[in-house]
C-alpha cells in the first residue's frame, strides 16, 4: 500500500469517467435495439443469472488455470531477482503487486459491466443508472473473485492438473444451474445482481460475499507464489509492457500465450500423407552436389504442408478455444439477427481472435524473418501460401458458429438456410482481420513518413493501425444485418451482402502479396533505404 | 573460342556500411573463387556479420555492391545459390527437426534429401531427436540443427557466422569434416570464426579490424593471432 499514489488514482479514475461515460452514453443512445416483450423479460429475469453466471464462470476457470501455471500475478525480473530472494516477508512484498492488480481488474469489471448493463436497459426497460450501477457491481465482482481465486490457488501451490480439475467443476456446477434453472453456485448467485433492476434476490449479496473471500484469500495467499514461476513469467512482463505501450495487439495476445504456457504439442495429432521417414541406415554417399537434379520448385506444396505441420501441433486447449470462439460468434450472430445489434462487434471480434490463432504459421514466418528471406521466393508470394491451411480452419471455425446458430435458434429454417451462407464471409473477413494483424507486424517506433504528418494526424494512424484489423473482421458480420432487414429472399439478400465482404477480403490478398513492393517502392519516393533485418 | 571466365562465387566491390556516422566496413573490395575455402577473422565489432549479413542479403549495404554468382545478393537467384547459417539458430516454434528438413528441401525443390538428412543428422548426432521440437533444445542442440538446415539444401556458396560456439568436440569436428566434404564437391565455403585452428586450415584467410581489410592471404604467412590484436 505504501506505493499506492492517491492523487495518480484519482486522476486515472477522472479521465477514464470522462471519456468512459461520454462514450457510454453516446454508444447506449445509439445502439442497443428496442425493448423486448414483457415475458421475454420475465424470463430474462428467471434464467438470465445462470447465464450471467456462465459467463463468469468461464471467467473464473481462466483465472483457476493461470493460478495452477504460477499467474496472475507478473513482476519484474529486478523484482523477482532482489525482492523476492530478499531475507523479508514475501507476503508483504506482494502485497503491492496484487492490490494493483485487482484495481486494475476491478477498473475494467466496472467498466465493461457498466457498458453491458447500459445497453441492457435499452432492451429490458427500466433506469440506466440502477443497470450501469448493477453491471459495474457484477464486472468488479467477476474479474476480482476470478484474480483472487488464481492468486490463491498459485499461492496454495495446487499445480496445474489441480487447478485445472477446480476449472471444470466451477463450470460444471455453473452448467448443472442453467439447465436445472437454479443458483446454486456463487456464480449464479453474481449473475442475480446483474438483474436487479428486474428483480431484487439477495442471493447476489452471497455471491458478491463469495468474491470478496476470493479476494481476500488470494491477497493472503499471494506471498507463496513459486518464485520460479514469477522468474519465468517476469521474462515476458517488460515484452508485454512494451507491446501494450505501443499499441501492439498481436503482440499482447501472443505474449499472454506465452504466460499461460499455450504452447505447441510435442507430437502432432497425426502424420500428413507423404510425411518423410528417414532411413534407419544413413548412407555413407557425398552428401553435397551442387548440380544433383531438383524437383520444379514445389512452393504450393511446401507452404501448404508447412501450415499443416503447425496447425497439428495445435494443443487440445487452442483446438477448444477455436470452437468456442466459433460457438460464441454463432450466439452472437443470433442475437444480432433477433435485435441486439451491437453483438456483430462481439461476433467479429471473436472470429478476429479465432483467426489470430489460426494463423499461427504465417505468424511464425512473420516472427522469423530471417527464415522467410531466406528462401527462394519472394516474402509475399510465401506469406499468401502459408495463409492456405489457416483458411481451412477458420472455414471449420464458421461451420461451428453456424451449427451454434441452429443450436441456438432451435434448428429454425432460417437458420438452416441462412447460416451456411454467412458463414463463409463472416470466416473469411475474420481471418483477413487477423492476417492483416499479423503481418503488419508490431507498430515500428519511428517511421519516416510520420515527419510528414501533424502529430495529430500520427496519433489519428496509430489509432486506425490498431483498430482496422478487428475492424475488417468484424465487416464479416454486416451481412447478417442487411439479411435481417431483407424485405425479399433472406438468403438472397445474405449472398448479396456477402459481395463486398469477399472483395474486402480479396484486398487483403492483394495486399499481402504486394505490400513489400509497396512499401519499397514508397521507400524509394522517400529517397530512403530499405531496412531488411 | 576462349571460354568466358567463371563469375566468382562471391565478390564485393566497394562494399560499405555505416549507421550513421559509425562505419561498420569500410570500402572492402573481396573476390571468393569457386571451390574456395575462406576464413573470416577479427576480434569483436570488426565487422565479420556486418559483411556476411550483407552478402546473404540481410543487410542493405550503404554503397558498393556484393554479388553472388554474378546475381545480386538478397535476389531470388541468388538466395537460391546461397546458404546462410547464422550465429544464433533461428528456427520455428512449431516445427519437427524433420519438418524443418522438409520444408527447407521442399521450397528448394530437391531430389532424394531423406538420405542426406539421414546422413546429416547422424553425422551431427542428431538422429534421434530427428521428431522432437528444436525450440526445446539446448543452444548447442539448435546450433546442430540450424547447421543441418543450411547443409541439407543445395548451395554453391555457403556462408557460416560462428558455427563452432555451442557445439561440443564431437559436433566441431563432424561439421568441419562436412565443410570438407562440401568444398571437394565444389562449393565455396566462407566461415566467420574466432577458431585459429580451423582458420589454419583455410585456403585462404581474411582478417578485419574496425571494419577495414587488416589481412588478405593463405593463413600460413602469418600469426593468426595477431589478426585478433
Amino acid at each position: 500500500m505504501a506505493d499506492f499514489d492517491f492523487m495518480d488514482a484519482l486522476y486515472r479514475a477522472y479521465v477514464a469517467t470522462i471519456f468512459g461515460g461520454a462514450a457510454l452514453w453516446w454508444l447506449a443512445l445509439r445502439v442497443g435495439g428496442s425493448a423486448v416483450a414483457s415475458t421475454t423479460a420475465h424470463r430474462v429475469a428467471v434464467d438470465g443469472p445462470q447465464v450471467v453466471g456462465l459467463v463468469i464462470a468461464m471467467a473464473l476457470a481462466v483465472g483457476l488455470r493461470s493460478g495452477g501455471r504460477g499467474g496472475p500475478l507478473v513482476l519484474e525480473a529486478a523484482d523477482v531477482r532482489h525482492l523476492l530472494l530478499a531475507p523479508l516477508d514475501r507476503g508483504l512484498a506482494l502485497r503491492g503487486p496484487a492490490l494493483r492488480l485487482l484495481r486494475f481488474g476491478a477498473t475494467w469489471g466496472v467498466g465493461v459491466g457498466a457498458v453491458f448493463g447500459v445497453l441492457a436497459s435499452r432492451r429490458l426497460g427500466g433506469q440506466w443508472p440502477a443497470w450501469a450501477a448493477s453491471g459495474a457491481l457484477v464486472g468488479a465482482s467477476a474479474v476480482d473473485g476470478a484474480l483472487g481465486a488464481a492468486m490463491a490457488v498459485s499461492g496454495a501451490r495446487l499445480g496445474r492438473r489441480m487447478a485445472g480439475w477446480l476449472a471444470l467443476a466451477a463450470l460444471a456446477w455453473s452448467a448443472a444451474d442453467v439447465v436445472l434453472a437454479r443458483a446454486t453456485s456463487p456464480m449464479s448467485l453474481v449473475g442475480q445482481v446483474a438483474l436487479w433492476p428486474l428483480r431484487w434476490r439477495a442471493g447476489g449479496l452471497a455471491g458478491v460475499a463469495f468474491a470478496l473471500l476470493a479476494v481476500v484469500s488470494g491477497v493472503g495467499l499471494a506471498g507463496r507464489t513459486s518464485v520460479e514461476a514469477s522468474e519465468r513469467r517476469s521474462s515476458l512482463a517488460g515484452q508485454l509492457r512494451f507491446a501494450v505501450t505501443v499499441r501492439d495487439l498481436r503482440s499482447v495476445i501472443l505474449i499472454r500465450r506465452q504466460l499461460a504456457q499455450d504452447g505447441v504439442r510435442q507430437r502432432p495429432w497425426a502424420r500428413l500423407p507423404g510425411a518423410p521417414l528417414l532411413p534407419r541406415a544413413a548412407s555413407k554417399k557425398p552428401w553435397h552436389d551442387p548440380q544433383r537434379p531438383r524437383h520444379r520448385a514445389g512452393h504450393g506444396s511446401a507452404l501448404w504442408r508447412r501450415g499443416c505441420h503447425g496447425l497439428l501441433r495445435f494443443r487440445a486447449t487452442r483446438v477448444a478455444r477455436l470452437a468456442l470462439l466459433g460457438a460464441l460468434a454463432g450466439a452472437a450472430a443470433v442475437g444480432a439477427w433477433r435485435g441486439t445489434t451491437p453483438l456483430v462487434l462481439a461476433a467479429g471480434l471473436a472470429l478476429y481472435i479465432a483467426g489470430l490463432d489460426a494463423l499461427e504459421p504465417v505468424a511464425q514466418s512473420v516472427d522469423h524473418p530471417t527464415l522467410l528471406d531466406a528462401y527462394p521466393l519472394e516474402r509475399g508470394l510465401a506469406l499468401v501460401g502459408l495463409l492456405a491451411a489457416p483458411t481451412a480452419v477458420m472455414l471449420v471455425v464458421g461451420v461451428v458458429g453456424a451449427a451454434t446458430a441452429v443450436a441456438v435458434t432451435g434448428g429454425s429454417t432460417t437458420a438452416l438456410t441462412v447460416a451456411p451462407v454467412l458463414l463463409i464471409p463472416a470466416s473469411l473477413a475474420g481471418l483477413a482481420g487477423a492476417a492483416v494483424s499479423t503481418v503488419q507486424g508490431s507498430p515500428p517506433l519511428f517511421s519516416a513518413s510520420d515527419l510528414l504528418l501533424p502529430p495529430e494526424a500520427v496519433g489519428a494512424k496509430v489509432f486506425f493501425r490498431t483498430l482496422w484489423p478487428p475492424l475488417v473482421s468484424t465487416a464479416g458480420m454486416l451481412p447478417v444485418l442487411a439479411a435481417r432487414r431483407a424485405s425479399g429472399s433472406v438468403v438472397q439478400s445474405a449472398v448479396s451482402a456477402g459481395v463486398p465482404v469477399l472483395v474486402l477480403v480479396a484486398g487483403v490478398l492483394v495486399w499481402v502479396r504486394y505490400r513489400d513492393r509497396i512499401h519499397d517502392a514508397f521507400q524509394d519516393a522517400m529517397g530512403g533505404t530499405r531496412p531488411r533485418a | 573460342m576462349t571460354t568466358p571466365p567463371a563469375k566468382p562465387a562471391l565478390r564485393a566491390a566497394s562494399l560499405t556500411k555505416s549507421y550513421g556516422e559509425l562505419v561498420a566496413l569500410e570500402p572492402l573490395d573481396l573476390s571468393v573463387p569457386a571451390g574456395q575455402r575462406l576464413a573470416l577473422v577479427g576480434h569483436n565489432g570488426s565487422g565479420k556479420t556486418t559483411f556476411i549479413k550483407m552478402a546473404a542479403g540481410l543487410l542493405e549495404p550503404t554503397s558498393g555492391t556484393v554479388t553472388v554468382q554474378g546475381e545480386q545478393a538478397g535476389s531470388l537467384a541468388a538466395r537460391a545459390l546461397l546458404s546462410y547459417v547464422p550465429d544464433e539458430p533461428v528456427l520455428y516454434d512449431d516445427l519437427s527437426v524433420l519438418e524443418h528438413i522438409e520444408f527447407t528441401c521442399r521450397l528448394h525443390g530437391c531430389q532424394d534429401w531423406e538420405d542426406r538428412a539421414a546422413r546429416l543428422l547422424d553425422e551431427l548426432g542428431l538422429a534421434t531427436w530427428a521428431e522432437n521440437l528444436p525450440s526445446r533444445f539446448s543452444r548447442g542442440m539448435r546450433q546442430k540443427t540450424s547447421i543441418v538446415l543450411g547443409l541439407v539444401r543445395p548451395f554453391s556458396v555457403l556462408i557460416v557466422d560462428e558455427p563452432f560456439v555451442g557445439l561440443d568436440p564431437p559436433g566441431q569436428e563432424a561439421f568441419v569434416k562436412l565443410l570438407e566434404e562440401a568444398a571437394d564437391g565444389g562449393a565455396s565455403i566462407l566461415v566467420a570464426t574466432h577458431q585459429l585452428d580451423y582458420a589454419a586450415t583455410a585456403d585462404r584467410c581474411v582478417a578485419l579490424r574496425d571494419g577495414a581489410v587488416v589481412f588478405d592471404g593463405p593463413p600460413g604467412e602469418i600469426e593468426l593471432a595477431s589478426l585478433f590484436g
